[in-house]
């Protein structure tokens, strides 16, 4: 017997806690004061940054507290767990209640009901109860809400209310946090985020997932036409582009130029413009002509890499400098020729003319470097993403409900006086906001009152 | 740039109608409080054609772009909100008293915006986006309704210090009874807070579309996650517990403090995705 009592009680217990509001107040501190933390500990960082930072000891201790990625730790995520299942046993507890009190209304003005509501006024007419009803039920329609007419014997009660939608505000909050977490769970399940650095005129099929611990399939392979970098006359930068091929079944199925803020998306996995660099070492763009003009060709120098030219000798370009001796870009070459010492000479980009002055057969005019680009792209699947909207949408409208829709009630009771004259009671509350509801009150006591005389 | 020397004269007029409404309430003349009322509507219409010039500006400039994308404009933006927001609630409560607790939090606000960069720089590519204009003034309202909040609770607590006291006398006397105060540090949180979250769910929609992840606990993002939760707490023992009065006015104050942060400390103090709002 004292087993079956106490059974019954623990669970009650555990139930009481998960449902207070205590609960949630304390919740809300924690992760708040908790959340301030990871914001002052700079988060993921390599171990070398934390250790300039902080003691060994502080280190190890933070690292056992995962407070270098605190957000996705056990403790943090406990805590969530905490604050959903607080939320959703507080709305399983309180919800059906709320439900049975909107759908069964008070709607009858008993003498308890009478002395809670501050807002009540007091009049007798003479004439017949049900005659006054139906007048009183016409103006509270006029000007409020059709009553709801209960006789009940000796007494006619009207019962109106408007705005009933603002007592589901808080649960339809409640509810779109937790869809919310579930949208991010999912995402977090089904997707997959990673980033790829793709050169120029190369294409990938797969990305690397979970830090490079994984390499993700695309399904399809996406090429990087080219990218460029637009900037203001400032220099500030204006614009990175990336022009983006999807190639699905050997065939082009897509194609868009991207630029932050303006994603490429082909089955469902999206991809951003994040970052860009160069893909390799930058090379030398040479023309070479003979004496009279006439262009031999183009060479492309990498540094120091040597360029044969039949009939000639070999080239390489072996230094480049920003601002030669006042001229701008400059390339430093090396020319070697079969049996001969190998020269060496400066070329001018600014300055094509002046290879001329050189006794030898070639001239060579500096053309600028060209290098080839790589885009950082950001690759993410989420399928969740769209739950959590809807659960972002949710939020917007029950906060709505709940703030700017008010639940108010109004009653009228009529009765037989001992003077034979009908008493009549009019009363109202509600649910929040009451200083505006006074003046609406007001209102509608002059208007209930003036109706039938 | 016609539109710095509004904001200046902008500064300059929240100045003086912050003077004039401090002085009401120690001389004890509502004609000095009504005088900095019109003061207030000369600097909402100053600043709100500077705000529109300086959209111009940026027009002229090949540049075009809203004013609220660095520091400088978020200031001047965030005071101008305040000042709108102050000077509805002042119509609404027909009460003056306000003027010398909020006004104040505008002008100092136009003033740290003086010394910071006020030249029109092009957007970077991270920031060129319509969700930017949601994301931003959504974000200012609720920030400016939490300032209101709390200089009310601040009011709110000289108040129920002097009430305690039963003394009725002094500047504390002529403002609002405590019930009037603590009604209003509680509506312009729920003004705030709606427009907090849509603030934090436009700025995950764009970080969504811009980096791919609308979530990142970057500072700012979390930030504003921590103000989120203090209002909620206000919120809740509120509604659901009844902490009404002073109690209300800590958490709104320490949520104003939090808002501070987040829209201020984490840019100079902190480091993350949000940098360049800090220059």
């Amino acid at each position: 017997m004292a087993d079956e009592k106490r059974a019954p009680s623990l669970i009650d217990r555990i139930w009481d806690f998960f449902i207070s509001v205590k609960l949630a107040i304390v919740t809300l501190i924690v992760l708040a004061a908790t959340s301030i933390l990871g914001t002052i500990i700079e988060q993921n960082q390599p171990p070398e940054k934390y250790h300039q930072i902080y003691e060994d000891w502080a280190f190890v201790l933070m690292d056992r507290l995962n407070l270098f990625d605190m957000y996705h730790s056990k403790w943090f995520l406990f805590l969530l767990v905490l604050f959903t299942v607080n939320l959703s046993c507080c709305t399983i507890d309180r919800f059906p209640r709320m439900l049975k009190v909107v759908r069964n209304p008070r709607t009858k003005l008993d003498g308890s009901l009478e002395k809670s509501l501050s807002l009540a006024d007091r009049w007798k007419r003479k004439g017949t109860l049900s005659e006054w009803a139906g007048k009183y039920a016409a103006a509270l329609s006029a000007s409020f809400a059709k009553p709801k007419v209960t006789e009940d014997g000796s007494e006619v009660h009207l019962y109106a209310e408007t705005g009933v939608a603002s007592r589901f505000g808080v649960y339809v909050t409640h509810l779109s946090i937790i869809i919310i977490f579930i949208g991010a769970i999912v995402g977090n399940v089904f997707g997959f985020k990673g980033n790829v650095n793709v050169p120029e005129g190369e294409a990938v099929t797969q990305v690397p997932v979970r830090g490079g611990t994984r390499m993700q399939d695309l399904g399809f392979t996406v090429r990087c036409n080219s990218f460029s970098l637009e900037t203001y006359p400032s220099g500030q930068p204006k614009a990175y582009k990336s022009d983006l091929s999807v190639i699905d079944g050997g065939r082009e199925v897509l194609r868009k130029t991207i630029v932050v803020n303006d994603p490429l998306q082909y089955k469902g996995i999206w991809f951003y413009q994040a970052s860009y660099g160069q893909a390799g070492g930058a090379t030398a763009q040479v023309a070479v002509a003979r004496k009279d003009g006439t262009p031999v060709r183009m060479l492309a120098l990498a540094a120091n890499e040597p360029v044969p030219i039949d009939g000639y000798g070999v080239v390489r370009g072996v230094n480049y400098e920003q601002n030669f001796q006042g001229s701008g870009p400059a390339l430093q070459v090396v020319v070697e020729k079969p049996g001969q010492p190998s020269s060496s000479f400066w070329i001018v980009q600014g300055r094509p003319d002046l290879d001329r002055q050189r006794a030898d057969s070639l001239v060579f005019s500096f053309r600028g470097l060209s290098s080839r680009m790589f885009t950082g792209l950001q690759v993410a699947k989420d399928p969740g993403v769209n739950i959590v909207w809807l659960g972002c949408a949710l939020m917007v409208i029950g906060l709505i409900m709940a703030f700017f829709l008010s639940h108010q009630r109004v009653w009228v009771r009529l009765a037989r006086g001992t003077d034979g004259r009908v008493e009549v009671v009019l009363a109202g509350s509600a649910s929040r906001n009451r200083i505006a509801f006074e003046k609406r009150f007001e209102k509608l006591q002059t208007g209930v009152k003036a109706a039938g005389q | 740039m016609s539109n710095v020397i509004l904001f200046n004269l902008t500064t300059f007029l929240f100045g003086v109608a912050s003077a004039l409404y401090l002085g009401a309430l120690y001389a004890k003349n509502e004609n000095i409080a009504v005088a900095g009322t019109w003061v207030c509507v000369l600097a909402a219409v100053v600043s709100t054609a500077a705000l529109g010039m300086r959209w111009y500006e940026s027009y002229q400039m090949g540049i075009g772009r809203i004013p609220v994308t660095n520091l400088y404009e978020s200031l001047v933006f965030f005071a101008w909100s305040v000042n709108l927001f102050y000077l509805v609630v002042e119509r609404k409560y027909r009460n003056r008293t306000f003027g010398a607790f909020v006004m104040p939090i505008a002008f100092f606000t136009m003033v740290f915006a003086v010394y910071n960069d006020s030249s029109i720089q092009p957007l970077v590519p991270a920031l060129q986006s319509y969700w930017l204009h949601a994301h931003v003034i959504t974000c200012f309202v609720g920030y400016a309704a939490f300032a209101v909040s709390a200089g009310v609770a601040l009011m709110y607590l000289l108040k129920a210090r002097q009430e305690e006291a039963k003394i009725s006398k002094g500047v504390v006397g002529l403002l609002p009874p405590t019930k009037t105060l603590d009604d209003l540090v509680y509506r312009a949180i729920i003004w705030g807070f709606p427009f907090l979250t849509v603030g934090i769910i436009t700025g995950a929609a764009w970080a969504n579309y811009a980096w791919g992840t609308y979530w990142s606990w970057d500072p700012k993002e979390t930030w504003s996650l921590i103000v989120w939760l203090v209002y909620a707490l206000f919120l809740h023992a509120r509604v659901t517990r009844g902490w009404h009065g002073r109690r209300a006015a800590i958490i709104s104050i320490v949520g104003f403090l939090a808002t501070i942060m987040c829209y201020l400390g984490v840019n100079l103090v902190l480091s993350g995705l949000h940098s360049y709002g800090g220059s």
